[in-house]
């Protein structure tokens, strides 16, 4: 371990409070050229405001005082369009890049955040506190050198398991020289847990090299740090030797007041989220050809305002799909219209389609994967049958 | 695990476990671990050390910043939400100062655990940051030696906790206010259902403590009312007239909380808004409530005496400071304090300290990087945080009074020991030894503050002098064995 280790203290001066910790991203590396982000929003994305079916005679007055014109709108299909913010993802679509879901839900009902995102993240039909990340299982199922490396502010449930996964931020905190790191890991050799997360850690601090330091010394908005997170992604799943799987997570969605309508917070947070991910296949380069990015969150909102402007905690919502793999762009979703009757506990939009088969497919368009490869990285889904149409 | 080489193995355990982190030599001076613990827990309610900024300030800065918000003056507004921000990190600062010096390191630990526990975060909206301190002062310190259920009503009135889960702004359909405006001016005001899902969910009965979606909107709208006037869209003298035009029958438009009441009427804070509350019967789990602000806080009282508060109270508290995995018989024995005592926080965190999981050298727990940190700085004699301690803390993920979501900050190592948070710690480790003080360079007494097996190379490694002195310093602070507690 004798690689110049040049860092320096940052952010030690940053002022103020603008700078929450930056969002994770974390990878982990499976056999292949595929590449695969898997990017989660914490807190429930109104699915209804991402992706408006604006054909719906019904929309309007479901919507309430949330209803979006016509003009704030991004048409699709002549059905479904994009929501203000979103427009950056027209090009993807163009391109028949993109899928555009709808009417998604965990197999699991529940409006816990905590519920859902257990189920959405192991991978499994019901919460479970103890079980593994689908992530992680992926990397099981690939089989082969599952080496972790990381971009990361922390480890999510998705990638959590007895695959050896890393995690990586920009955030460096000190300079540290090299027989400093020696001797640590000699201490950290002597400690089960952690011995392998401190190897990783040493394996990411060389992957990233000298640029990894600055990366992610932008500036301190939203669409600032949801670009300079895409960016280390790119960086790291861009390289030959690179991770294959890519877990990211930005959180702050969970609209209960005041979401705002053409031009409001929610839209200018869909916006920085749109414009990084239109922005990403540039940034993988060549490597873009094998790469496939899914958008989820872990429920979709009430579709009616609640009295505050915002929506209360609903089931199902929106999902989008990014990538070359895709067969063509399109708006998957069988329709459960908004109509009084037709809603979910009279509030909510049906759910029609099992995160489970959408994320199958993607697995197997991305990896090569089979059928039954897709059915163990979700155990006790074999009756939930994997959209493969969706993928090249 | 080898034997120890430290002596102090026990008073170690005591002020790591439990506390806030050994100082060096601190150990042989504690006596009887156990007693030293339970002494604690005999004084008065716990406060912030240093001068912490006055309440009033705290209103009129909000005041300032609410009035330049209305006149849509951006720049304004601006300026006078850094002058909020400026109180968030006072007191942020002031409370890093005190788990650095506190002498009632236990007692500092159990307001972290239930201010996490009944959280707020200040990244949510802005008007919470300089509510924060506040928040933590007169709704977690007074009640953490004392009942349960008068921390969680203490919360649910403290305009920090309102305004973080909406309920401010939660207003009954059928409520005065609502008829009115629908009348007037066709539009529907309704119930926003968040916080009376996050109180059954995250601070009472927990996630499986069997209560449903028709509970979460009876007891949203219990609370409607619940809210802090000087925030809502309307002026005091508009929801009077409310209270007479939609409901003469009902009385006066407000009743006055707790806390401030001097009857100005521009006064902040909590009050209970009979004009927003939504009328009639409401059920929630066993319990049939009525109307009026006393309902809800029976309705509260309830909750929090509910068996399945208990066990989820224990579970959480015994995966803070025993296991990560907990045996039931030790979640067990907590939760029947807490139903024995009605909740008595003082004696549940007695028991905990008798359990022989806690002083079990087997088990471990890995510090939060709050802790962690604050241990450092224990560890090497500082008698105040540094400047730059919250901003370190919000790069190790871990903000003061700023988690994600509701849930609060996580435990363990699931959550903590990711490859790069460990690499973020040595970093950090090695620039804090650089700017130790001369005097505390000697690395070798803080083999004191841990808990060593015999064969750990780290000794060894300290007593080198090939290695500079802050570099074996570091390697104390940034190794394994300081992870852990």
């Amino acid at each position: 371990m004798t690689m110049d280790r040049r860092g320096f203290v940052r952010g030690m001066c940053l002022g103020g409070l603008a700078t929450f910790a930056l969002p994770a991203v974390r990878f982990a590396q499976v056999p292949g050229d595929g590449r695969l982000v898997f990017l989660l929003l914490r807190g429930g994305v109104d699915g209804l405001a991402a992706l408006v079916p604006a054909h719906d005679p019904a929309y309007a007055r479901a919507r309430r005082g949330l209803a979006l014109p016509d003009e704030a709108l991004t048409d699709l299909d002549g059905r479904f369009a994009l929501g203000p913010g979103l427009e950056p993802l027209a090009q993807l679509w163009n391109r028949d890049e993109l899928l555009a879901v709808h009417a998604l839900a965990i197999p699991y009902r529940s409006r816990s955040h905590f519920d859902s995102q257990a189920v959405l993240e192991t991978g499994l039909d019901v919460p479970s506190g103890a079980a593994d990340g689908w992530l992680n299982r992926l990397l099981g199922v690939m089989g082969g050198e599952a080496r972790g490396v990381a971009v990361a502010a922390g480890m999510p449930r998705s990638l959590t398991g007895p695959a050896s996964v890393s995690t990586w931020s920009p955030t460096r905190l000190g300079s540290v020289g090299g027989a400093y790191l020696d001797r640590l890991a000699l201490l950290y050799r002597r400690d089960r847990e952690l011995h392998d997360r401190f190897e990783a850690a040493l394996q990411m601090k060389e992957l990233a090299g000298d640029e990894g330091d600055a990366m992610g010394s932008r500036g301190t908005g939203l669409a600032a740090r949801y670009a300079a997170v895409m960016d280390a992604t790119a960086r790291f799943l861009a390289q030959s030797d690179g991770p294959n799987v890519a877990a990211v997570e930005f959180s702050g969605w969970d609209t209960h007041a005041a979401q705002g309508g053409a031009d409001g917070p929610l839209a200018r947070r869909l916006g920085g989220l749109a414009q990084a991910l239109a922005d990403f296949p540039e940034r993988m380069g060549d490597r873009w050809r094998d790469t496939t990015v899914v958008v989820m969150t872990e429920f979709g909102r009430t579709v009616a305002v609640n009295g505050s402007g915002g929506t209360d905690h609903g089931t199902g919502g929106a999902a989008f799909v990014l990538g070359p793999r895709v067969r063509r762009s399109m708006v998957v979703a069988d329709w459960p219209g908004l109509a009084d009757g037709e809603l979910f506990e009279g509030r909510d939009v049906r759910p029609t389609l099992d995160t489970r088969a959408l994320l199958k497919g993607v697995l197997a368009g991305t990896f090569d994967l089979t059928a039954g490869q897709a059915d163990r990285v979700f155990p006790e889904s074999g009756g939930v049958q994997g959209r493969y149409d969706l993928m090249i | 695990m080898e034997a120890p080489v430290n002596p102090q193995t026990r008073a170690v355990r005591a002020l790591n476990r439990f506390g806030l982190g050994a100082r060096a030599g601190e150990a042989s001076t504690l006596g009887d671990p156990k007693g030293w613990l339970l002494d604690q827990l005999e004084d008065p309610p716990p406060s912030v050390v240093g001068d912490v900024p006055d309440e009033d300030e705290v209103w009129v800065r909000i005041g300032a910043f609410r009035e330049r918000q209305r006149a849509r003056d951006r720049e304004g507004a601006q300026e006078a939400g850094r002058r909020m921000r400026e109180l968030y990190r006072r007191e942020a600062r002031l409370l890093l100062d005190t788990r650095v010096t506190t002498e009632r390191p236990f007692v500092e630990r159990l307001v972290a655990f239930w201010s996490n526990h009944l959280c707020i975060s200040v990244g949510a909206t802005a008007v919470v940051a300089p509510l924060a301190g506040l928040y933590e002062r007169q709704a977690v310190r007074p009640h953490v030696l004392g009942r349960f259920e008068e921390m969680v009503l203490a919360s649910v009135r403290h305009p920090a906790m309102l305004v973080y889960l909406d309920n401010f702004r939660s207003i009954g359909p059928d409520s005065a206010a609502a008829r009115l405006v629908r009348q007037n001016r066709n539009r529907e005001l309704g119930l926003n259902e968040n916080y009376a899902r996050e109180l059954l969910e995250l601070h009472t009965l927990g996630l499986d403590g069997g209560y449903g979606q028709g509970d979460v909107e009876e007891l949203a709208r219990l609370l409607t009312g619940w809210t802090v006037p000087s925030l809502l869209p309307w002026r005091r003298a508009q929801l009077e007239r409310m209270g007479r035009d939609g409901s003469g029958a009902r009385g006066p438009g407000s009743q006055r909380g707790p806390g401030r009441g001097d009857g100005d009427e521009s006064e902040p804070g909590f009050a209970f808004l009979s004009v927003l509350h939504d009328p009639g019967e409401k059920a929630v789990l066993a319990g049939r409530y009525g109307e009026g602000q006393a309902e809800g806080e029976r309705a509260i009282r309830d909750l929090c005496r509910h068996p399945a508060t208990a066990d989820f109270v224990a579970g959480k508290l015994a995966r803070h400071f025993l296991s990560e995995e907990p045996a039931a018989r030790d979640v067990e024995a907590l939760a029947s304090v807490f139903r024995a005592t009605g909740g008595d926080l003082s004696a549940v965190a007695a028991r905990l300290v008798e359990l022989e999981t806690a002083w079990d050298p087997d088990t471990r727990l890995f510090r939060t990087p709050q802790d962690w940190l604050v241990a450092v700085l224990r560890a090497v004699h500082h008698d105040e945080a540094p400047d730059r301690a919250t901003g370190v803390l919000r790069q190790l993920r871990h903000t003061v009074w700023a988690p994600d979501a509701p849930r609060g900050y996580p435990d363990g190592a699931r959550s903590w020991a990711d490859p790069d948070s460990l690499m973020n710690r040595a970093e950090l480790a090695r620039s804090l030894a650089g700017q130790a003080p001369r005097d505390d360079l000697r690395p070798e007494r803080l083999l004191s503050v841990l808990e060593l097996s015999g064969d750990d190379p780290l000794p060894a490694l300290v007593h080198d002098e090939t290695i500079g002195a802050r570099e074996r310093l570091a390697l104390v602070l940034g190794g394994p064995a300081f992870q852990w507690r």
